[in-house]
């Protein structure tokens, strides 16, 4: 375990591992494009479902 | 004649006896379970030859005491289901027949117990010898064993509702339910072969007890929702 | 009133979008990971002391400010100590012959990032155990107190993935959340026998379930970081994959009882049974065995996190957004339910 955190850890000594390579604006950007697709798309079914309540009461059986 | 609570009791004697008996007419039910374990236990008795450690023991005994629990258990409610019984509904307290189920679930697993421990003492023998604590193994075998049933006895309760397919429902709605019971279990029965002090274990059989008092009255309390349905 | 239903939406999200920005963005507090060579002899050694977080960065802190200091009940004082890199110093010591105990502290001060500290940094073999000679003995210089900005704070072996605590946390509180909301209307389902609990206590349970394994999965990566492997045998992990294994259960229980009438009644049944048993295997038993995961041993907290105020910051926000996303996911399906029963019963 050791082994490995050193590895990640140090894989570049220059730079600190989490920073310096730039990995955490990849990761923040990437997660929050998927943040923004769930956001999308609950949205858009928020929308289609208060149409379809609204179509529905529009039309008693 | 009975006040309220007293004819609950009654209802669940009558329903206990009556299990009882109706197993005892149909031999070929306790056969079946009793064949069942045993060649369990001979099987794992095959595959480990000799040779078998305090862990691999009590992990081929909690293997054998579950598929033995499900076989004996699986079919309690089968009776329930059949229309001819379904008057049944109308003239017995839901209450006094899940303490009978439950006291049934009680003698089931006091056979059960016996039939797996000497099939195991008879192939593998005590794998830690002398320094095993007996009394504890078979105290741990039967409690583990008791709160494996009374679980499964309410699962089995619900899973009868289902019109299809209700036994393999039962198996696969009860074996999560089973993991805590089960790992405590093998950690009693490992400790106790092991020899370690009962006072470093005691807490075990208070945790088993505790889910055992806790699904057996969630039974009591939720079975009669499941009966009027 | 009109707009509140989208205010919250929308809130929840952007709490969502900060608390992402704000933990992956966040520096984390400056701590020492490792010692080089971790085994020792009496006699003059050469140590190598590796860091996370640059706390020996050029711009902000000259070497000669550095000490660094051994401990094992008594203080050794290590010379030499140069600076290889912004996260690695080399130092000298001269271990004697005897020593109170084998085991010794690391602790570095350091100008600008207060003392950095390593537990049993390094193990003495050979030494005699004894009170350690005069000639040794050291006085650690005056601690300061570091102004580090907003930062995360530093925890041995958790390191890096205390950000995982915005994502695995809140999302099983979610999940406690909508299950609490599912055992509710169970519990009115089976007094008053209406369709619509029976909506939603099976809208509850299928949102609850998603978070639920999302939580596990966030759990085994912490796992595999911290404890080195994906899954372990404990209390808390197996009332975890139990919990998540009977509500699945929940669901199974529904398909199978297809268009059966009484289907609300058997798996409210179930469902309050279900939510007891993750009630007694999640929260009580856990407490009472030991156990690796923190926030146990009778604790109800999480305060073996340190929860400091920058992560309280984000920790706080993220609770909020992750419960507003999941409710907003229960009323969606919840909607579906009652749509699709009002098109097949009118």
């Amino acid at each position: 375990m050791n082994t490995l955190m050193n590895h990640i850890l140090f894989l570049n000594n220059l730079e600190g591992f989490f920073f310096g390579s730039g990995k955490a604006h990849v990761v923040t950007g990437v997660s929050l494009i998927i943040l923004a697709g769930i956001a999308f798309s609950m949205w858009r079914m928020d929308r289609r479902l208060t149409q379809l309540e609204n179509e529905k009461n529009d039309t008693p059986s | 004649m009975y006040s309220g609570f007293q004819s609950t009791l009654q209802t669940a004697k009558t329903i206990a006896s009556l299990e009882w008996r109706l197993e005892w007419r149909q031999g070929h039910q306790i056969a079946s379970v009793g064949m069942f374990a045993l060649s369990s236990v001979y099987v794992a008795f095959q595959a480990a030859r000799n040779d078998v450690s305090a862990d691999a023991w009590s992990a081929m005994l909690w293997m054998v005491y579950l598929f033995s629990g499900f076989t004996a258990v699986g079919r309690l409610f089968d009776r329930e289901r059949s229309s001819a019984r379904r008057y049944l509904q109308w003239t017995v307290d839901p209450l006094g027949l899940m303490l009978g189920k439950l006291a049934h679930a009680i003698f089931t697993t006091t056979g059960l117990s016996a039939v797996v421990l000497c099939g195991f003492l008879l192939f593998l023998g005590w794998p830690t010898g002398e320094t095993a604590k007996m009394g504890i193994v078979v105290f741990a075998a039967w409690l583990g064993g008791l709160s494996m049933t009374t679980t499964l006895v309410f699962v089995t309760a619900v899973a009868s509702q289902v019109k299809a397919g209700g036994s393999a429902l039962g198996a696969i709605l009860g074996l999560p339910l089973l993991i805590p019971q089960l790992i405590l279990a093998t950690r009693l029965t490992v400790g106790a072969l092991q020899g370690t002090p009962w006072s470093l274990v005691a807490e075990i059989p208070l945790f088993l007890t505790t889910l055992c008092a806790g699904t057996s009255i969630m039974a009591c309390i939720l079975f009669p929702y499941i009966w009027r349905a | 009133m009109r707009y509140w239903n989208s205010v919250w939406k929308m809130g929840g999200i952007l709490l969502l979008a900060y608390v992402i920005v704000r933990g992956f963005g966040t520096p984390l507090q400056p701590g020492l990971v490792e010692a080089n060579p971790s085994r020792l002899k009496p006699g003059l050694a050469d140590l190598e002391l590796k860091a996370v977080g640059q706390p020996f960065a050029e711009e902000n802190a000259p070497i000669e400010g550095h000490q660094l200091i051994l401990k094992s009940d008594q203080d050794l004082i290590a010379t030499n100590l140069t600076r290889i890199s912004p996260h690695s110093v080399q130092a000298s010591v001269v271990i004697p012959d005897l020593l109170p105990s084998p085991a010794l502290d690391a602790f570095l001060f350091t100008p600008s990032s207060g003392t950095l500290f390593l537990g049993n940094a390094f193990f003495v073999e050979g030494a005699g155990t004894g009170p350690v000679p005069q000639a040794f003995a050291a006085t650690p210089p005056a601690e300061v107190d570091p102004n580090l900005g907003f930062s995360f704070p530093y925890q041995p072996n958790i390191i890096e993935s205390i950000r995982n605590l915005l994502w695995h946390v809140p999302m099983w509180f979610a999940m406690f959340f909508v299950m609490g909301i599912g055992f509710v209307a169970s519990l009115m389902q089976l007094r008053t026998d209406k369709a619509d609990w029976d909506h939603r206590s099976e809208a509850a349970v299928r949102t609850g379930l998603v978070f639920g394994i999302l939580g596990l999965i966030t759990g085994s990566l912490w796992a595999r970081w911290t404890w080195g492997a994906w899954w372990v045998s404990d209390p808390q992990l197996n009332g975890a994959l139990v919990t998540v294994l009977l509500y699945t259960g929940y669901l199974l229980l529904r398909a199978a009882m297809g268009e059966d009438e009484r289907v609300g009644r058997i798996t409210a049944v179930y469902n309050v049974f279900a939510f007891v048993m993750l009630v007694i295997l999640l929260m009580v038993l856990p407490r009472y065995t030991e156990s690796l995961h923190p926030g146990k041993d009778g604790n109800p907290g999480f305060n073996s996190y340190d929860l400091d105020n920058s992560l309280r910051a984000v920790f706080y926000p993220a609770v909020i957004g992750w419960g507003a996303l999941c409710y907003w996911m229960y009323t969606l399906r919840l909607r579906m339910n009652r749509l699709e029963y009002r098109l097949l019963n009118e």
